[in-house]
């Protein structure tokens, strides 16, 4: 079954995510890919995540294919322009690559080649309508392919960002641009998502569109501290940093903040599922997955 | 098909044109440089976006703010500036111009880059800007319950 098949199917879904190395490294994709072989549903690739240049996104995704896990690769604009975007998905989708989450991109400041270019020829609701658009038959320029891919279109949003109105109205052009599900950051604010779920609601949004919150499995304190004050747009409950500040032992009081997560979530209306982050901590999502209830899968 | 995402079926820009709009480009800016910060795209978008240069954001981003906006509203690449489509917003709502938002603004074409936007206006190449708003609130009302728009299909 593919993920497309499985929003289809109203079922809940569960995504992980793989950040891949800054080397050539693929087994450590293939060994960590085992975490959530049958587990999850599909698993993001990030494509070069904290603008570092990292194993491309593509080939991730085509190692996962082979470990029989799917993928959903993420494509930025910091990297490329319209003609790069364009050839990369069709490489993509020749590949056997059906799932692409499109984003702007970290800023090239934040990583380790503060001194680069950025391109951002589109910007990530551009980005969409060119995939729909590719998805229909045609490239950008109005030429007619012979064989058109067929992705599921992702997409992101902050629920925690200000103000709220502009960040349902990039929701809302995000949709109207063609995408058919959209992964949160992490939920650590339940209120402020609470709040921007009900807003989702009231547009109606939720009807058109698989919302998938975030959910991030922490290791420590400062983990989560670190995430606070690097991570733009990422907002904190202090109840969980005084609850991992206070746990004898973090790791296993993470999971619990995870799972109590997962549960909450499951209770809002419009969820259609989550998507897990576990950032250099991969091993731990067969627990988290099993915890939250959630081993029904394939 | 979505035909309206790029500026491809324009008419492109002629050398002649090109230097009557260099001609026209100084007297642009002097309106527009100093009261928007005009960064010279070619493809003026300020009327939908509350008289707030758009083009100003490090991203140069033109449907709307990154993830990185901050909890003051600053920018997330300049801390110490305010991100520019938080300013957007705000002015948008003051002006009363929020439906002009919703609108998915196009690929931007470079070849524009320089040019003088009032003759690409006149030319036809972009759209003309949005001097008046008329019951801003019900057409945002109208968008978000609208049925007929693009359904998406899975």
């Amino acid at each position: 079954m593919t993920l497309k098949e499985k929003i289809n199917s109203d079922r809940f879904i569960v995504c992980g995510e793989i950040g891949p190395p800054q080397s050539c490294d693929g087994d450590l994709i293939r060994k960590k890919s085992q975490y959530f072989k049958g587990i999850v549903d599909a698993v993001n690739i990030t494509d070069n995540q904290t603008a570092m240049p990292r194993l491309s996104s593509i080939a991730s995704a085509k190692i996962l294919l082979e470990e029989g896990v799917e993928p959903i690769m993420q494509m930025t604009c910091r990297d490329r322009n319209r003609l790069a975007i364009q050839s990369d998905l069709l490489g993509a989708a020749a590949l056997g690559i059906r799932n692409v989450l499109c984003l702007t991109g970290d800023y090239q400041k934040f990583g380790d080649n503060p001194e680069a270019k950025g391109v951002y020829d589109l910007d990530s609701i551009q980005l969409i309508s060119t995939v729909a658009k590719m998805n229909d038959g045609y490239l950008l320029s109005g030429q007619k392919m012979k064989k058109a891919p067929d992705f599921l279109i992702g997409a992101a949003a902050n629920p925690f960002a200000m103000p709220l109105e502009m960040r349902l109205i990039r929701l809302y052009k995000k949709v109207q641009a063609g995408a058919h599900f959209i992964q949160t950051q992490p939920v650590f604010d339940m209120e402020l998502f609470m709040r921007w779920m009900e807003r989702v609601v009231e547009m109606g949004l939720h009807e058109k569109v698989a919302i998938l919150a975030g959910v991030m499995p922490v290791k420590s304190v400062k983990t989560l501290l670190s995430m606070q004050t690097n991570v733009p747009g990422v907002k904190i409950n202090d109840e969980y940093i005084h609850r991992m500040e206070a746990a004898p032992d973090p790791k296993t009081e993470g999971v619990r903040i995870a799972v109590e997560i997962i549960q909450t979530l499951k209770t809002i209306k419009g969820i259609w599922g989550i998507h897990l982050m576990p950032v250099l901590w991969e091993s731990i999502i067969p627990t988290v997955v099993k915890e939250a209830g959630l081993c029904n899968q394939n | 098909m979505q035909s309206d995402l790029t500026t491809l079926d324009k008419p492109p820009i002629s050398p002649r044109e090109r230097k009557l709009s260099r001609f026209l480009l100084f007297f642009e800016d002097i309106i527009k440089v100093p009261l928007f910060r005009c960064q010279h795209c070619g493809e003026c978008i300020l009327s939908s976006t509350g008289f707030v240069c758009s083009q100003r954001c490090p991203k140069r981003l033109r449907n709307g703010p990154c993830g990185g906006t901050g909890a003051d509203g600053s920018c997330e690449v300049y801390p110490e500036r305010k991100c520019v489509w938080y300013r957007i917003y705000l002015r948008s709502k003051f002006f009363c111009r929020l439906s002009l938002l919703y609108k998915i603004n196009k690929i931007h074409n470079w070849n524009l880059e320089h040019t003088s936007a009032w003759l690409n206006v006149f030319k036809k190449r972009i759209d003309a800007p949005m001097i008046f708003v008329r019951n801003d609130k019900d057409i945002v009302k109208d968008m978000i319950v609208d049925d007929t728009q693009r359904k998406n299909q899975l």
